[in-house]
């Protein structure tokens, strides 16, 4: 070892300081409150709040771009995210947030705890903030996170190893950070946070790990103080525990994760969760019953964490049909609607004070796991069930719809869904549970070659199909409506894409070089309308679209608009 | 398959049976917590070892980790660093000494390399390993359950 002096190296420096980050934000997050999130459209300027209003449609009132002038759509700006390092889930990373927009500024979250402000006229970084994740994380679909919420000055978002935080949304210095999971019991967090008067609330993932999940939690915003925290899976004793066997175990590992934002209706005061799968996923004879409350729409008090009601899409899964996915709100004739495209391929119109099913209709061509009547009843009829013994079925684990979102338009009165015509082969491979392992219960292997997918506008009135636009491969981005009476939405070839609302006609498209497995935004800024999708592939895609597993990774955020 | 025993120090140092070191070699050391809750270490760049000793750090914790980081080797090389809000840079010519403080999330273990050229894949790659458990608060409600 030599022995002159040291020279001196100084003290580490944080990575941003070595980039042309901005490092401050102007304060356009302090007037952000519940009562702004609630009436979010009437600034339809920002994208308040990750499905841009509580109602989960997903769509924006503004109109500059149609079906007139979007043929001129281009490029305004692009944001690269970049990688760095090893990191946990290493070549699972993909884009998957919904931009948010205060007043010029766009709040947006990466993978791997990654969270940005950017100037959203320009593309430019305001600041960033980076969450170490443990390399061991244990992860069941990816390196991903779904979006960051915004309120009170701060930025929320959630970890891998399932942390709150709240971030200055003028610095992105950190606040608060709060644990709300057990990654030792193989939880993680990828959900994007909801803020719902003085809360933000949470939801976990680890469904594939045989937690007992879900609990979503409830913090004050302004301290991080815990308010309430409600699990999907009743202890014995409890409403619903009757659905689980009353000797057993299977409900302390049984699932039933909300790993997707809830909807909201202020008026009832109800948050509409979408529950994950049971666990294990395949093997249903260590969890005869109906296994209560997952694969459920779940009606909770926001006050208080207590479950009101719900509706079960799927009782007793063996296909792993979560119904994690969206439901949006709207009133039709005089009655309150929650909509629903669940994994099972089936669309499902609630009425959503009580979560009784109005009707319910196919929204995929094949489907042969089973058949629901028009009240939601299931007769299962292809399964795994002797071990060993393999058996195909429609749609696959991936489900006729992802996480991905549908979105709705008042103007035209139409649902519309990114659909994937997929199966799977699932064989039951009985295992015996261990805290942190995966439990499947089954070897699963999706169909290559044999897929498609579409876009799809169903009329909620009658659960008909009114148009669709047909791809060659699975359709699994969000969607999202405007008043220009557009829908977008990328294909997993990179492509985004603007069809006509009323007729389903492909109208613009631009190729961003990797996948759309996000939910695009809209917002203007000095009246000037943008439209910006993250584009980056990645995640579980061996579970939906198994021919894209080796398709270019990307890490993109592109920002559309007409030329001026 | 030849189930002949494998001599792993040959793995472990530059140009043996492959050009580099492989992944995740080096010794096991342990940060000390300090009575301000800090947890401290130092880590050193052994002359043309291309290896951070220890490779693998233990804390006890999650928490503040304040690291002494020492380039005995006789070429240039820096860190890359996990920490909670950024990661952590620092140049590290040779010969020289400095410090990194870093906040890390407990239980998990972080990579952490030196950038420069392809230090990282030749064997500059280091570990820190965070014991412990979460708070009782954030776990499942539910009994003990089977461990692996």
């Amino acid at each position: 070892m030599a022995t002159e002096e040291y020279v001196d190296a100084g003290t580490a420096v944080p990575y941003a300081a070595l980039s042309m980050s901005a490092g401050k934000a102007p304060p356009v997050a302090k007037g952000v409150n519940f009562e702004r999130i609630r009436n979010a459209r009437d600034e339809p300027h920002n994208w308040l709040t990750y499905y841009g209003a509580y109602d989960a449609q997903r769509f924006s009132p503004l109109d500059q771009i149609n079906a007139s002038n979007v043929g001129k759509l281009k490029p305004e700006w692009v944001f690269q995210a970049g990688n760095l390092g090893l990191r946990s889930g290493a070549t699972t990373y993909a884009f998957e947030a919904s931009p948010l927009v205060v007043d010029g500024v766009m709040f947006v979250s990466g993978w791997d705890g990654q969270c940005w402000a950017i100037d959203a006229a320009n593309g430019n970084e305001l600041w960033r903030y980076r969450h170490a994740s443990p390399f061991d994380v244990s992860l069941c679909c990816g390196n991903v996170n779904r979006g960051v919420a915004v309120a009170e000055g701060k930025v929320f978002m959630t970890t891998l190893n399932a942390h709150i935080i709240a971030l200055d949304a003028e610095t992105g210095k950190k606040i608060w950070d709060q644990v709300y999971g057990d990654v030792r019991a193989g939880e993680s967090a990828t959900v994007a946070p909801l803020i719902v008067k003085d809360m933000v609330i949470v939801g976990s993932s680890g469904g594939e790990f045989g937690v007992r999940g879900c609990h979503t939690d409830a913090f004050k915003l302004e301290t991080g103080e815990r308010v309430w925290r409600c699990y999907m899976i009743p202890k014995p004793g409890e409403p619903g525990s009757e659905t689980w066997p009353d000797d057993g175990e299977a409900w302390q590992r049984g699932g039933a994760n909300c790993w997707i934002t809830p909807s909201y209706d202020p008026d009832l005061n109800l948050l509409y969760y979408g529950t994950g799968n049971p666990c294990p996923d395949f093997d249903g004879e260590v969890r005869e019953g109906d296994n209560l409350f997952t694969d459920s729409g779940v009606a909770v008090d926001a006050d208080t964490g207590k479950i009101k009601s719900h509706f079960q899409y799927t009782p007793h899964d063996l296909w792993d049909y979560d119904s994690t996915m969206e439901h949006l709100l709207f009133d039709l004739d005089g009655q309150k609607m929650a909509a629903h495209f669940d994994k099972n391929g089936f669309l499902y119109v609630l009425d959503r004070t009580d979560m009784s099913p109005i009707r319910v209709a196919p929204f995929v061509d094949r489907i042969d796991w089973g058949e629901v009547d028009e009240k939601g009843n299931v007769t299962p009829l292809r399964f795994p069930h002797d071990e060993g013994d393999p058996v195909h079925f429609w749609p696959g684990p991936a489900g006729a719809k992802e996480w991905t979102h549908a979105c709705y338009s008042p103007r035209t009165e139409l649902l519309y869904v990114p659909v994937q015509d997929v199966g799977a082969t699932a064989t039951r491979r009985r295992r015996e549970f261990k805290e942190s392992i995966p439990y499947w219960g089954a070897g699963v292997a999706v169909d290559g070659e044999d897929q498609t997918g579409y876009v799809s506008a169903y009329d909620p009135r009658t659960g008909q199909e009114r148009w669709r636009w047909t791809n060659d491969t699975c359709m699994c981005s969000s969607l999202l409506a405007t008043g220009g009476d557009l829908v977008f939405g990328g294909e997993p070839t990179g492509e985004f894409n603007a069809w006509d609302a009323s007729s389903g006609d492909l109208l613009w498209q631009f190729q961003c070089g990797s996948g759309h497995h996000s939910s695009p935004s809209s917002y203007s800024i000095d009246g000037k309308q943008y439209i910006v999708a993250p584009s980056g592939w990645g995640g579980w895609a061996e579970g939906f679209l198994p021919k894209m597993l080796g398709s270019s990774h990307g890490s993109a955020l592109f920002a559309f608009a007409l030329p001026d | 398959m030849s189930d002949t025993a494998f001599d792993v120090s040959s793995l472990d140092k530059q140009n043996g049976v492959t050009l580099g070191r492989v992944l995740g070699r080096g010794k096991v050391g342990q940060a000390e917590e300090g009575s301000d809750g800090v947890m401290r270490a130092t880590i050193r760049i052994p002359e043309d070892e291309l290896v951070y000793e220890p490779g693998v750090l233990i804390v006890p914790h999650g928490g503040t980790v304040e690291l002494t980081l020492i380039n005995d080797d006789k070429n240039t090389h820096c860190a890359v660093l996990p920490s909670n809000g950024d990661t952590q840079f620092i140049w590290l010519v040779n010969h020289s000494k400095g410090t990194a403080t870093l906040e890390l999330d407990g239980p998990g273990y972080y990579w952490y390399g030196s950038t420069t050229g392809n230090d990282e894949g030749r064997g500059l790659t280091g570990a820190i390993v965070v014991s412990g458990n979460v708070p009782s608060e954030a776990r499942l409600d539910r009994p003990p359950q089977p461990q692996p």
